[in-house]
């Protein structure tokens, strides 16, 4: 395929047809200064080095403005191209297509759109696509599983943060037995038991993903109305019944790991900034699904749903408010404007 | 900026230093960069293997030194296989966490044991994958080695609290160094321990020094503030030391890359050429908090121009002071290797660049 077109002792004046390259024989690094030329569908070099080869066999190298190009013969060897703009026409008249991922990086317009769909995407993906994805996923799961996810978890709790309960015995079996003679507003209540501790953290309560519900000493002296206690347990058991810890850690990791693909190579502080922000809307939104599990379950059993609100009315006089994008709860108002709205 | 056309005529046997070029642009990078991301995020990470094999090309092949520039091979089929068993050893080990410590903690033993290995072969793979002048990087090492210096050797110096560390980490750069070729020529390092102990010394008690000497300032400045009986004085005096101290951090920690990078570049040669790293301390510092500070305010779209720019630096203030001619290397046996150490590195992000 040698009987080239174009003669190869012509240096000074190249012609539009032929593009100056080095050529690298892929065995040593000796660079030969050849001439490049096309014809037919053989691409032909001379100079220091001839070398004929078919077009389909050559690999080129991507368009970019910066980076050098490249032809890869199939043996290893390469032409690393010095004459760009020649080398351009060359390609044209041969008919070389570029790819679209490259036609699409090459074109500031491509790179525009592609910012529009990705924050389309991510935006999308974080408020529609995740949390039903997930909820799916957390669902499907045995609670077994869910179950060993808090092993120990309350053991810890107990060593660090709570001390034994100082309500009497007997007013802590009234408050469990009467929650558990409640019924459940929806089928498939999972598995719980009620404790109660002493605490540093004040009125508060919480479910465990092994199950347990978790209502402090405090909370019940706060209160003094055991029907708002039970609108607090029934909150507790929404998060049960929600499967909202085993949620919030699908994610939680699907955030993580977008946002280490992001920047996680610039820094591991900038990486978990954003997931910390971004997974206090889906623990707000958990609380609000909390509540309305809890309304359901006061409205079926009869009591007003007004109780519940009563609770947040008292826990706001005592904290003060956090702005609600900071916050891993809705604002204390909100919710009760919630309730009393549910109520009606 | 047009450098279509490079110098074909000059090309004697270049005998003055020979500086590395980076001709990348952030633009151009950028635009590679958000069509990749995009792709990758569209097939849940599939793409990101060839994503890899695009940027490296690019960079790769904008990368100049003595008028030739370096070539990527790696192939992204290969890349996704190692991401993907990458991705089941460390999933299986922050799963089996949660799920039990003991679980956890077996997962975490038997990632320590196959990290060395991995590291070994991510170092194969990258090194047979570069190329210059058609002729391929290679690196040989043994298990042996590879379970010496980066298990061994590692853990003995966290055993004397790091009293070993810079003795371990010239232990590592002589290995790696002198097991890296290009063509059947190989690398050699002549760095001694005395110097990695002074390197660290130089950054260890600026560290520190710096810490107690901002600490034990601002709480004397702020005193008034930390023990009155007004709140808000109080925490924001204790917010205002705990900022003061993260920029000292920030500015100290490009001291340390820059005392390193020198210093291992200084001391590595091929087959009687040397190279030269003259990076500053001033200049690295400047380029890592202005480009920290850039991908906050854009909210990560600086990121591909932040990058350039720091690697443009990197590279470019390295030189190749050659002896004789660069067209005499031989290319070596070729050996193919697979890239699962490639992927876990890729996971781990493990800059072993340095």
């Amino acid at each position: 395929m040698s009987d080239a077109a174009t003669p190869g002792d012509a240096p000074a004046t190249p012609q539009a047809s032929t593009v100056t390259a080095f050529y690298f024989d892929g065995k040593t690094s000796r660079r030969h200064r050849v001439r490049l030329s096309v014809d037919g569908d053989a691409a032909t070099i001379t100079g220091d080095v001839e070398r004929g080869c078919p077009l389909a066999q050559l690999r080129v190298s991507e368009r970019s403005v910066h980076a050098t190009r490249k032809v890869s013969y199939p043996d290893g060897a390469y032409l690393e191209i010095a004459d760009r703009a020649a080398f351009d026409a060359l390609l044209d008249a041969t008919g070389h297509r570029d790819g679209v991922v490259v036609r699409l990086q090459q074109s500031w317009r491509g790179a525009l759109a592609a910012v529009a769909g990705t924050v389309a995407v991510l935006v999308l993906g974080y408020w529609f696509v995740l949390p039903p994805a997930a909820s799916l996923l957390a669902h499907a799961l045995p609670v077994a599983i869910e179950r060993r996810l808090g092993d120990g978890v309350l053991e810890l709790l107990d060593k660090h943060v709570f001390a034994p309960s100082q309500l009497p015995l007997a007013r802590r079996q009234q408050l469990s037995t009467r929650f558990e003679r409640l019924l459940p507003p929806y089928p498939g209540t999972p598995p719980h038991r009620i404790l109660f501790r002493k605490s540093r953290i004040g009125p508060n309560a919480f479910a465990l993903p092994s199950g347990d519900i978790v209502m402090t000493d405090e909370m019940v002296n706060l209160m003094q109305d055991d029907d708002a206690l039970m609108g607090v347990l029934a909150h507790e058991l929404g998060h049960l019944h929600e499967r909202h810890l085993t949620r919030r850690i699908i994610q939680g990791s699907a955030v993580a790991a977008s946002a280490t693909l992001l920047f996680g190579d610039v820094s591991s502080v900038i990486a978990a900034l954003p997931p910390l922000l971004l997974d206090l809307k889906y623990s707000r939104d958990a609380e609000r699904e909390a509540d309305d599990y809890a309304i359901a379950m006061l409205r079926y059993n009869g009591i007003a749903p007004e109780h519940l609100a009563e609770v947040f009315v008292r826990l706001d006089k005592i904290a003060g408010s956090m702005p609600a994008y900071l916050s891993s709860h809705p604002a204390s108002r909100e919710r009760i404007a919630h309730i009393r709205a549910a109520a009606r | 900026m047009d450098h279509s056309s490079r110098d074909y005529a000059a090309d004697q046997a270049p005998a003055a230093p020979q500086p590395i070029q980076f001709r990348a642009s952030g633009g151009e990078y950028f635009r590679i960069w958000i069509v990749n991301l995009l792709l990758s995020i569209v097939t849940l990470g599939i793409y990101s293997a060839w994503a890899k094999v695009r940027r490296n090309q690019y960079f790769y092949s904008s990368t100049e030194l003595a008028g030739s520039s370096f070539e990527y091979h790696g192939n992204p089929i290969a890349i996704l296989k190692g991401r993907i068993v990458a991705l089941l050893l460390f999933g299986g080990y922050n799963l089996g966490l949660r799920y039990s410590p003991l679980v956890g903690g077996c997962m975490a033993l038997l990632l320590a044991a196959v990290l060395p290995w991995l590291s070994w072969k991510s170092m194969q793979f990258r090194l047979y994958n570069t190329s210059y002048r058609g002729v391929r990087f290679g690196f040989k090492g043994s298990a042996r080695q590879a379970y010496f210096y980066e298990l061994l050797l590692p853990f003995l110096s966290l055993l004397t609290f790091g009293l070993l560390l810079p003795f371990t980490h010239q232990r590592l750069k002589q290995y790696q160094h002198s097991e890296s070729r290009y063509g059947t020529s190989h690398f050699a390092f002549d760095g001694r321990v005395g110097s990695f102990y002074k390197a660290y010394g130089k950054f260890v008690a600026l560290y520190f020094g710096g810490l107690i000497v901002l600490g034990a300032g601002l709480t004397y400045a702020l005193w008034g503030s930390l023990s009155g009986p007004n709140g808000v004085a109080k925490s924001t005096a204790f917010y205002v030391i705990t900022a003061v101290i993260y920029l000292w951090v920030f500015l100290v920690m490009p001291l340390f890359l820059t005392l390193i990078q020198n210093l291992i570049w200084n001391h590595t040669s091929l087959a009687g050429h040397r190279f030269q790293s003259t990076l500053s301390w001033g200049r690295s510092t400047f380029i890592v908090l202005s480009n920290l500070v850039g991908i906050a305010v854009t909210l990560g779209l600086y990121l591909p121009f932040a990058h350039v720019r720091w690697l443009k630096y990197r590279i470019e203030a390295t030189a190749l002071l050659p002896h004789g001619s660069l067209d005499d290397f031989v290319a070596g046996s070729e050996q193919q290797v697979g890239a699962v150490g490639e992927g876990m590195m890729d996971v781990l992000d493990f800059d072993l660049s340095l």
